[in-house]
């Protein structure tokens, strides 16, 4: 053999699959199709001297425990020294500056509403209660559907029991409120509603629901009990010192090879094939890419086990998010908040209006008025555009892969005026403020980024595609039928995300 | 001083008529207290125009449990279920799709659509009957709870586990995701064909605040597809002289099991003294002692109006009133003066003796949806049609028609507010009555009478809070040992000597009658 492990695609997932397993003496290999590593994760130059973090900018749920087995502060990564607070601008209206602590959120609340103040420290300390517990499920291999042997078996009832010992009240809240949608669950905590837009928005990132949709709780309180700090320099300052800490471990680093097919021999994986032709050895080959192309594409029909290929024809990947970068020549102003700047900003008034949204990808529209999630990494990192010039990344939600009317330079042309027009109502400089700028839509996603369905978490966030169903019954523990083939990707549980738990927890399978 | 009762059934509809009839078969001395001069609930049926008979509100059954009718000698007692055999899905620019009796017709139908779906459609209705199987033994089961550890909770615990540890893993793939997924999602994994994901899908919204494209809405499909009657797994059937007669046989079973019945008697109040109950206070001042006091009313009704408040604790209070009713659907009822054709596929026969589903796409349903989302009623709305004249001639006179409209989605919570349904009430006749013609094109002009039910009206008339016909949505977070809130999902309250009975409890609504038997299982075993 020449490699113990090859792992395709070099995303935040694969490499800390591949630092991780590299630390045990395995001889790695990564096979990134790109010219550059990273997959979501990577940051670029979009326009002449200005870079982006990242397609997705968000790394507040970075798991602590990858942090520190990989030793990734000594190689450069920083936690943010402070908890980010989420600007939600209004366009009548003061806006709210959102911190997670509820004694500096309290000013900001109580300037909307008295008694959301007060709900907000019971709404945290619930959240405090409960978080353990679900970061606990989530930074574990999930259930088997059907337990064998007794180990299998007191593992879940632990589960079962680790609920209970939360107090029968808390047991039952957990039941209820997880199947709701995140809409219901925030209306019975508080009223203001640019507050409930803010905590919703998180939860329905790349999803094909909207505040209305059964299940959005659950991926809300996923989301809430997993944030923390943030990292400097985003998602692309992880890559760097992930990519460092597999060079230190003496993992290879391939870039411009893409895999084309999982070579088999009598049901068990021997290795890879190259786009160019050429094969590579390998005792196990753990797949970062999407469920539908590791087994649709890479994998012949008939090295299939089972009904396998069925079950993953079903797998739900329809992306709803769009990217759109823009280069300013100063950072945004909010006419409600003049002269402040902030770093992490969800423009949003309400949730009917996100719903309005997301209603629309079920007709294969744009929105008339996206729900914008904007990141100015500029403004931790001034490095990354020219003195006093600052990058605006924003994910708009809800943008569907399969506009009816495909996607054209109108459509894409159309897809930024929305945007622009929903935050110059907020932000009515904005316009002026603009030296360049990259629209990529989810076709775009697919096409670059190999995303299927352009989908930013290898597969829907429903609550069928979850836990010891993500992507199916049968390799949800990251094994899988095809011996010698593991899972390693966000389509792997807990799922999207820039969190590195699909990858730590697939390495931690490997023996 | 009146007669002391050992127990009082407050409200006399299905569920507290089936409660009553097995509390007094088991010697029980049991009264029946109803607000309404006609019994039944909303399974009732009225004569609102001479020699049209509308079955008000309830149309159809299907889900009314055979150990019941078995029990209670249902049909002794004048209960006849004809058969539904046909669902027609009528198109303005197609032909339409029929599920006939026959499965080959049926299949000869849906290939005119798309061949594979034709192929897969059989073994489609196997794997749901096989769901069904599954789910059934949970219908007549107490929900236990699982937070206790009490060795009969743990019991009870251990025989769900056994339950669910014979099924096969697929098995349990299939049931997660019937629990989990939208009735789209779930049928887009089975069909290609958008008109007979419509027609099928529409089973996942019925009397929900959901769209077809809502998580959870699986479910719901599943529920419409357990019913049986005699024995015959999605066989639905109309009730011989309209769904009031149902009511009226278990009436009639209840009364011959020495149950007391009294009409046009309204309970204002529970009455508790010394922390339990001792019976109920009528509108006029009556006083009525029981020990037990059995509500057939939905929770909303049970605990913020029947009872005190000060007689429940504050935590309490606040899970009923997070339990969500959102009424839904209305009702319109239309006395026709000849048989109203459908373009796509005229004549009055068997196609049209089932029920009738505008339901012509996915998208038309969801459009449905997103209107009330917002607050409206949809102006093109799912609608289930029923004539239940072509089958049972005797709710009309010869040659007449009645026709039973169930109209989705009628929202309780409009954006000006549910008081104002009454302002609204002809309008949304009136598209209900448009989008159908379009369809029927000689219906407006056969119609003799028309009677319109808004939510609002269906809790004013009817006292269902919000107008919503389960007495609770089906939701996920409002099911099984959650219904109708987790602590109290098991019939009883927190109030000693008072109990649910009614579908506001496990497992719900529909005509199934499961509450109301499940209850009185309990209150038997309690004493």
């Amino acid at each position: 053999m020449q490699y113990d492990l090859i792992i395709i695609g070099g995303g935040h997932n694969g490499l800390t699959c591949a630092a991780l397993q590299a630390s045990r003496g395995r001889k790695v290999l990564v096979l990134e199709r790109r010219g550059i590593l990273g997959g979501l994760a990577a940051g670029e130059e979009f326009h002449p001297g200005y870079r982006t973090v990242g397609v997705l900018h968000d790394t507040s749920s970075v798991r602590s425990s990858v942090i520190d087995k990989l030793g990734l502060e000594s190689h450069g990564l920083k936690r943010r020294s402070d908890e980010a607070a989420v600007f939600a601008p209004q366009k009548d209206g003061p806006g709210l500056l959102l911190f997670d602590d509820p004694v500096r959120a309290c000013d900001e609340l109580a300037a909307h509403s008295a008694s959301d103040a007060d709900r907000y420290v019971e709404f945290r300390a619930f959240l405090a209660r409960i978080g353990s517990y679900l970061r606990g499920i989530l930074g574990e291999i999930p259930p088997p559907i059907s337990p064998r042997g007794a180990g299998q078996f007191l593992a879940l009832l632990r589960k079962g029991w680790a609920l209970r010992s939360l107090g029968r009240e808390t047991m039952y809240e957990c039941l209820r409120i997880g199947p709701t949608c995140v809409q219901d669950w925030l209306d019975e905590w508080f009223e203001t509603d640019v507050l409930k837009a803010a905590l919703a928005s998180p939860a329905l990132l790349g999803t094909w629901s909207g505040p209305g949709s059964a299940g959005t709780t659950a991926l809300a309180l996923m989301q809430i009990c997993t944030a923390g700090r943030g990292i400097v320099g985003g998602p692309a300052a992880l890559v760097d010192a992930l990519v460092l800490a597999c060079e230190s471990r003496g993992v290879e680093l391939r870039t411009n090879a893409g895999v084309v097919r999982i070579l088999t021999d009598a049901g068990r994986v021997q290795g890879v094939e190259l786009a160019d032709g050429s094969g590579v050895e390998g005792g196990l080959v753990a797949s970062s890419v999407d469920p539908r192309q590791t087994f649709l594409d890479l994998i012949r029909p008939l090295d299939l086990p089972g009904d396998l290929g069925s079950g993953i024809e079903n797998w739900r990947c329809r992306g709803t998010t769009a990217k759109v970068n823009l280069a300013l020549d100063g950072p945004l102003e909010f006419s409600c908040r003049p002269g402040a700047v902030f770093d992490t900003i969800r423009v949003g008034e309400n949730l009917e209006e996100i719903e309005r949204a997301f209603d629309s990808v079920k007709y294969r529209r744009l929105p008339v008025s996206p729900h914008i999630d904007i990141h100015m990494p500029t403004v931790l990192d001034p490095g990354l555009a020219p003195a006093g010039h600052h990058v605006a990344s924003m994910l708009v939600h809800f943008v569907p892969h399969d506009l009816e009317a495909g996607w054209g330079d109108t459509q894409r042309a159309d897809l930024l005026e929305v945007c622009l027009n929903r935050l110059a109502e907020v932000a009515p400089e904005c316009r002026d403020r603009i030296v360049g700028y990259q629209v990529v839509t989810p076709a775009d996603l697919e096409r670059e980024l190999s995303l299927t369905g352009g989908h930013i978490h290898h597969g829907e966030h429903g609550l069928d595609q979850l836990l010891s169903f993500r992507p199916q019954a049968t390799c949800a523990r990251y094994a899988t039928p095809l011996e010698g083939l593991v899972l390693c990707g966000s389509g792997s549980h807990p799922g999207g995300g820039i969190t590195c738990a699909p990858g730590e927890l697939a390495a931690s399978t490997m023996s | 001083m009146t007669k002391r009762y050992d127990s009082i059934v407050v409200g006399g509809g299905h569920n507290g008529l089936v409660c009553a009839a097995y509390l007094a078969r088991a010697g029980r001395s049991v009264l029946v207290l109803e607000r309404r001069h006609v019994l039944g609930g909303a399974a009732v049926t009225e004569e609102l125009h001479p020699g049209f008979k509308y079955s008000v509100c309830s149309y159809v059954v299907s889900l009314l449990r055979p150990e019941i009718i078995r029990d209670l000698q249902l049909p002794r007692f004048g209960l006849e279920i004809l058969p539904l055999e046909c669902s027609f899905t009528p198109q303005l620019d197609g032909p339409g799709l029929v599920r006939w009796p026959d499965g080959d017709k049926t299949r000869r139908e849906i290939a005119q659509f798309s061949q594979r779906d034709a192929e897969i459609y059989p073994e489609f209705g196997r794997e749901m009957m096989k769901v069904g199987r599954m789910v059934k033994p949970i219908l007549e089961m107490t929900p236990p709870d699982p937070s206790s550890l009490r060795p009969g909770n743990l019991l009870d615990m251990l025989k769900l586990g056994r339950m669910f540890g014979q099924l096969t893993e697929s098995e349990r793939i299939l049931q997660a995701k019937m629990f989990t997924m939208s009735a789209i999602d779930f049928l887009d994994e089975w069909f290609e064909g958008d008109l007979l994901k419509a027609t099928l899908g529409v089973s996942g919204i019925i009397g929900t605040f959901q769209g077809v494209r809502s998580p959870g809405t699986a479910y719901v499909l599943l529920h419409h597809y357990m019913g049986e009657i005699d024995g015959a797994f999605r066989a639905w059937g109309l009730s011989k002289g309209g769904t009031g007669q149902i009511s009226n046989a278990i009436a009639d079973a209840a009364r011959h099991f020495g149950a007391e019945i009294r009409t046009e008697a309204s309970v204002d109040e529970v009455m508790v003294r010394g922390g339990r109950v001792r019976g109920v206070v009528l509108e006029d001042g009556t006083e009525i002692q029981a020990d037990t006091v059995v509500s057939g009313l939905d929770p909303h009704r049970t605990f913020l109006k029947l009872c005190n408040s000060s007689d429940l604790d504050a935590e309490f209070l606040g899970s009923i009133k997070r339990f969500k009713m959102r009424g839904s659907s209305g009702k319109v009822n239309l006395a026709l003066d000849r048989f109203p054709e459908f373009t796509c596929r005229p004549g009055d026969g068997l196609h049209v003796r089932g029920d009738v589903a505008i339901a012509p796409s996915v998208d038309y349903l969801e459009r449905a949806f997103d209107e009330a989302k917002y607050g409206d009623f949809s102006q093109r709305p799912f609608m289930n049609v029923v004539i239940p004249s072509l089958v049972d001639p005797s709710v009309a006179p010869p040659g007449k028609h009645v026709m039973s409209i169930f109209v989705q989605y009628a929202p309780y919570a409009l954006k000006e507010g549910p008081e104002n349904w009454p302002q609204k009430r002809q309008a949304f006749g009136d598209a209900v009555i448009d989008t159908l013609a379009e369809y029927c094109p000689t219906l407006k002009e056969s119609i003799l009478h028309r009677q319109v039910l808004t939510p609002w009206d269906l809790e004013q008339k009817i006292g269902l809070t919000e107008g919503n016909i389960f007495h609770g949505e089906l939701s996920l977070e409002q099911l099984f040992f959650l219904r109708p809130t987790p602590l109290w999902s098991r019939y009883k309250t927190p109030i000693p000597g008072l109990w649910m009975c009614a579908s506001g409890t496990h497992p719900g609504g529909g005509i199934m009658g499961a509450p109301g038997a499940n209850a009185a299982r309990r209150i038997l075993k309690t004493r």
